[in-house]
């Protein structure tokens, strides 16, 4: 399970979460990513709501995403007040204001940002590093580098899932 | 001035190289390096949140197709995290 959803599952009792579906990052009609063909993740940038709708089904069908979610209207609103596309995390606190601001995706998504936010205030949640992972990182440390967009083509919704 | 002009002229054609293979590493191939100046560059800069800014709100439809909440209703008693992506 990915990032964010291991995020939400660990401080859902704490803070609140809301997945906004943007609009696409990688349709087939614009940049479309090799990554996306070989996952099967193909659509067209949707040209109404309903078809923005049936993506965000799909994704969440798919992947049984849990995290609340809300789709941004044809107006790009959310996209266009929050600079969203293609993937960007924030944190609004009590009172209504910016806490954290995430960088643009995907090279600067980073949900590890999110999780010391919350652990700052909440208290770290530690897992355990599957014994897989954990050889592969330490043998070969070079692989945590920054991969190219092709590679980490999905947005944050589907980048959650990985 | 003719020398500085040429050589100007030469260093930024270098250095436009440069940055365009820069960008071919990055995107993978020169066509995602097109495609990531065309749709992705113009974006890098976009907003002008910072921290302690007032949270926007923006009205969005509730995955069952019919429903509408704003952002700000999310808003209560615990931060608030938004995840902004897509599928693709």
């Amino acid at each position: 399970m990915g990032d964010i959803v291991q995020i939400y599952n660990d401080y859902k009792d704490h803070a609140d979460f809301l997945t906004v579906y943007v609009r696409e990052a990688h349709p087939t009609d614009e940049w479309q990513m090799k990554s996306n063909v070989k996952d099967d993740v193909c659509y067209a940038q949707p040209k109404t709501l309903e078809q923005r709708v049936a993506i965000a089904k799909d994704f969440t069908a798919r992947y049984k995403f849990p995290l609340p979610f809300g789709i941004d209207e044809m107006s790009n609103a959310a996209d266009s007040a929050y600079a969203a596309w293609p993937e960007r995390l924030y944190i609004i606190d009590v009172t209504g204001h910016v806490s954290y601001r995430g960088g643009m995706g995907p090279f600067n998504y980073k949900p590890a940002e999110v999780r010391d936010w919350l652990a700052a205030k909440y208290g770290a949640v530690k897992h355990e590093a599957p014994p897989a992972a954990t050889a592969s990182t330490t043998a070969t440390p070079a692989t945590a580098s920054t991969p190219a967009p092709d590679k980490a083509s999905a947005t944050a919704p589907a980048s959650a899932t990985k | 001035m003719k020398r500085f002009l040429k050589w100007f002229g030469g260093v930024l054609a270098v250095l436009l190289l440069a940055a365009f293979g820069v960008l071919c590493y990055m995107a993978g191939s020169p066509k995602d390096a097109y495609r990531m100046a065309r749709y992705a560059l113009p974006h890098m800069h976009r907003g002008s949140l910072k921290i302690g800014s007032d949270a926007p709100d923006a009205r969005l439809l509730a995955l069952d197709g019919t429903s509408h909440f704003h952002i700000r209703e999310r808003l209560g008693t615990r931060p608030l995290v938004l995840v902004f992506g897509s599928f693709t």
